[in-house]
């Protein structure tokens, strides 16, 4: 007896911790002085608001296949599109799918820019997919990825 | 932080788009990183946002995450419309903030 109440009380546990996940909002979370941390999902349905990414060759990345030092992998995006007050890319966010944290950059893009481009240097813990992600004004969302394979991860 | 701007190509007329490359000297540190020595996680420290204006005209904004490098790199494409100053205003998430100038001298 005394071992089925004790297995009782511990499935009603673990089933408050699945219930309650902890969510932090992204300004409470830069607050703290520790890690980061948002995984692939929770990070795209952040910026998508649940809507579906579209695969498109619109959204051009150049990243290495093969980074030697995952320290510094150089990553380049540019999105064809018109940069027109009508239609223009808003954002362009790099998500690396493995990473503790997997957000990289959000660049919020304004017609000004005369063309949706953004060169960066990220930081990759191991061997994973660079995604990119284009919010269109007309509130779509393309993305394009690219698996970067890392000899020496860049996070320790 | 020391930072830089530079604009590529360096000559270029109203009306073409140039590069801009902002540079900062900053540690960018995870969190996650343990000090070798002690043990203890190093606290996290990086540049979390970026606004590019021209003549006080937001241009583009950025939200930035500690899986930038360090001494991270930020790179954006800009029309140019005209002479003006370019400024950049970087800030990190320890409430350091910095703002670099660039004149914008268009030839022709």
């Amino acid at each position: 007896m005394e071992r089925r109440s004790f297995l009782k009380g511990f499935g009603a546990a673990a089933a408050c911790a699945i219930a309650l996940p902890h969510v932090a909002s992204a300004a409470e979370e830069k607050k703290s002085g520790g890690p980061n941390e948002m995984n692939f999902e929770t990070a795209v349905a952040a910026i998508t608001g649940g809507k579906a990414l579209t695969p498109s060759a619109k959204v051009k990345m150049e990243a290495p296949e093969i980074a030697e030092n995952g320290a510094v992998v150089p990553v380049k995006v540019t999105v064809d599109s018109p940069m027109s007050a009508k239609e223009y890319v808003k954002a362009i966010h790099i998500l690396a799918s493995k990473n503790g944290n997997v957000r990289c950059a959000n660049i919020y893009l304004t017609p000004a820019n005369g063309e949706a481009y953004f060169g960066t240097r990220i930081k990759l813990g191991g061997t994973q997919d660079v995604v990119a992600i284009a919010e269109m004004s007309d509130g779509t969302f393309l993305s394009a990825k690219q698996n970067v394979k890392v000899t020496i991860g860049g996070c320790g | 932080m020391k930072t830089l701007i530079k604009i590529k190509p360096k000559d270029y007329k109203a009306g073409d788009i140039v590069k801009i490359d902002f540079m900062a000297m900053h540690p960018m540190e995870t969190g996650m990183r343990k000090n070798k020595d002690t043990g203890a996680l190093i606290p996290a420290e990086y540049i979390d946002e970026v606004k590019f204006m021209f003549n006080d005209t937001l241009i583009t904004k950025m939200v930035i995450w500690e899986s930038l490098s360090v001494n991270p790199l930020m790179s954006i494409s800009f029309k140019v419309p005209g002479a003006g100053t370019l400024k950049v205003i970087a800030k990190d998430n320890k409430g350091q903030s910095v703002e670099t100038t660039s004149a914008i001298n268009p030839k022709g």
